[in-house]
């Protein structure tokens, strides 16, 4: 048997990466694929098993820190139909260690590092455009829409950052939210969302920040290509500068 | 005034300073302040002229005493003038902060009454935000050229970068277009916060509690196309500011006509080509191990608008290529047009594992549009224009042929009235 099977969690990839790896001789001729149930689907399920997912990962980040940070990346991206690569691009980090991580001309590695840098430049872009509005009760709310299921990393950064605040951030397609509150980080999904009101001096801020944003720009110089490249039109839904634009 | 109105005026005054960088520095202060900085930098907007808005970007006041033909703040001009006061800026930082609109704050500001007069305001504002509101963001100041040292060294404890505008590339443009500002005033204090950063960095190895002085380096910025140096001077000038002062960064602005002025060039749009080719010529003096004298000469002492400055250098050197994908070190495969930082890096690194194929270069992500031309794969060319040199030089410009048409030729420098007279 060539084709394996699991759930569908990272947690059963995880279960499934460290059997094959165990068990099989040659690991790199193996795919492995998410299970979808249908009536002649062939391969062989692995149950998920916390505990062997959990020590698998640990010996990751022991022998090969960089690439258990990218695996951590690339589940962020949710990505489907890739995890035939990243079995493969798991048993090489664990037999070359980081050293792996330069073997792009490699199919698997190059697949895996490469949507594993999407989760991360995603999540560099919402550390600067994550905006917060200041609510009636003195709490900061951000929403957001990203690719990329980055909401825990990014509360990690604001946590470090926005320590003497009180705030939310939203992932509105998600349904999931991150909250600070007293020193203090959450997480939670939430079923139905109600925009709370704004407090008072809200949009004065705003129109100052937009003053500062239009009066800033050098008018000798309009590059509105320059600027959707850099800021693509995907973010401004949320972005405080681009409202009603 | 309302604090719109002044922001209105005070931004509008600040915009044409270049610098943005938020990286450099990593501050991550005891836990009940509000910030922190990046070591990486962080970009938060980008404006309708698609330049990166990192930091809030003001002067103090545009209430100038001196006479800088090229500002548009200068003495004799009818412009509103307005000034903040320390609260105000504070205040607009720390909102703006919270909303995450920003990293920090870039300071500059117009000379007021002296240069001393306005430096201590400035600094003012640095440890207000520090002490009072504990602020831990990135931090921006601009030196006033003619404060005194005591007032550098003060600025550079507050502040993650501070930064002498050198304005224009050599003393006499200097002495023609702004007067009031003398070379040595600018130079003195660059060399001494250059010390004060070596000595802090020296400190700092032996106790982590020993103050940071200005730990994201110092910086400047220089005007391109309001005074006649060639940009061999003007490399010339970068390369002395990065090998003896250690700058982090110059900066070059191209010139944007914003008084009439019969000592200033008539220009028909601001040098934005010459402002990019400089920068990539900046770019080779700092990470790709190039020398000024490399890039250019007496000779030929402007960079070619038509190719970027390391195409030109390898125009001029054919007897360097070609490069060898699988046996060049790094130093060498960083010389080839189109190989920059990371694909020098990601080669040095795939070629460990494997010989690398042609497919195998595309799949490490190398753009082969100009590299193609200049390099070999185990010995097998990628393209057959040999040594022709006029061959290569159409061929790197139109492309392959297909729907590609030649660039228009940007608009010229029209005159410099006065300067030759």
């Amino acid at each position: 048997m060539n084709r394996y099977l699991y759930d569908g969690t990272p947690e059963g990839l995880l279960s499934a990466a460290a059997l094959i790896i165990a068990e099989e001789k040659e690991p790199e001729t193996i795919t492995l694929a998410e299970r979808e149930n249908t009536l002649f689907e062939e391969g062989l399920f692995i149950a998920t098993d916390v505990a062997a997912a959990e020590a698998f990962f640990q010996r990751l980040r022991r022998e090969a820190p960089d690439a258990a940070s990218i695996f951590y990346y690339f589940v962020l991206a949710e990505k489907e139909g890739l995890d035939t690569s990243l079995l493969h691009y798991l048993f090489l980090a664990l037999r070359q260690g980081d050293r792996v991580n330069g073997h792009l001309t490699h199919s698997a590695v190059r697949d895996v590092v490469m949507v594993s840098r999407k989760a991360s430049r995603e999540l560099h872009r919402f550390k600067g455009m994550l905006r917060f509005e200041k609510l009636r009760d003195g709490a900061y709310l951000a929403r957001m829409e990203p690719d990329c299921n980055i909401l825990q990393p990014l509360a990690g950064h604001f946590s470090r950052r926005l320590r003497a605040e009180d705030w939310f951030i939203y992932d509105v397609r998600r349904r999931i939210a991150a909250r600070w509150h007293q020193g203090k980080l959450q997480f939670g999904s939430i079923e139905q969302f109600v925009a709370p009101a704004l407090s008072d001096e809200e949009k004065k801020v705003q129109a100052l920040w937009l003053t500062f944003f239009r009066t800033i720009a050098i008018p000798d110089r309009k590059n509105p290509r320059l600027q959707k490249s850099n800021m693509p039109m995907k973010y401004w839904k949320y972005l405080t500068e681009k409202q009603g634009v | 005034m309302e604090t719109l109105e002044k922001l209105q005026i005070l931004s509008g005054a600040a915009r044409y300073d270049a610098s943005c960088a938020s990286s450099g520095s990593r501050r991550q202060d005891a836990s009940c302040g509000t910030g922190n900085t990046s070591q990486g930098g962080i970009c938060h907007s980008w404006s309708d002229d698609g330049r990166c808005i990192s930091l809030l970007k003001i002067l103090l006041s545009n209430d100038c005493i001196y006479d800088c033909a090229y500002c548009v703040n200068r003495a004799t001009n009818p412009v509103p003038r307005a000034s903040f006061s320390a609260r105000e800026v504070v205040e607009l930082t720390m909102e703006f902060y919270r909303r995450n609109y920003i990293e920090g704050l870039f300071l500059s500001s117009a000379v007021m009454q002296s240069p001393d007069h306005t430096m201590e305001r400035m600094v003012g504002v640095a440890e207000l935000l520090r002490t009072e509101e504990r602020f831990g963001g990135y931090i921006h100041l601009k030196i006033i050229p003619g404060s005194s040292s005591a007032l550098v060294r003060k600025a550079g404890l507050y502040a993650d970068r501070i930064s002498v505008n050198i304005e224009l590339p050599s003393q006499e443009s200097l002495r023609r277009l702004a007067p009031q500002k003398h070379k040595q005033a600018i130079l003195e204090p660059m060399s001494l916060i250059g010390r004060q950063i070596q000595e802090s960095m020296l400190e700092r190895k032996a106790s982590r509690h020993a103050p940071r002085f200005a730990p994201a380096g110092q910086s400047t910025q220089m005007i391109i196309g309001a005074s006649p140096e060639s940009d061999l001077q003007i490399l010339r000038l970068s390369e002395g500011l990065y090998r003896k002062m250690h700058l982090k960064r110059v900066y070059y602005s191209a010139f944007v006509p914003v008084n009439a002025d019969n000592r200033l060039p008539v220009l028909a749009s601001p040098p934005l080509l010459r402002e990019h080719r400089l920068y990539q010529a900046d770019w080779l003096l700092r990470f790709y191990g190039f020398s000024a004298g490399e890039i250019l000469s007496d000779d030929a002492p402007n960079l070619d608008e038509t190719f970027d400055p390391k195409t030109s250098w390898a125009l001029r050197h054919p007897e360097f290529f070609p490069v060898e994908i699988n046996r060049a070190d790094y130093g060498t495969l960083l010389r080839v047009p189109g190989i920059g930082v990371t694909s020098a890096r990601r080669i040095v690194a795939a070629r460990r594992f494997s010989v690398i194929t042609p497919e195998g270069l595309k799949r490490i992500g190398v753009v082969m549009k100009r590299a193609k031309y200049f390099i070999t794969c185990s010995g097998r060319p990628f393209e057959k224009t040999g040594r022709q040199p006029e061959l290569l030089r159409s061929r790197l410009l139109i492309g392959d042929g297909a729907g590609e048409s030649i660039p228009e030729p940007p608009p010229k420098q029209l005159s410099l009235p006065g300067l030759f007279a």
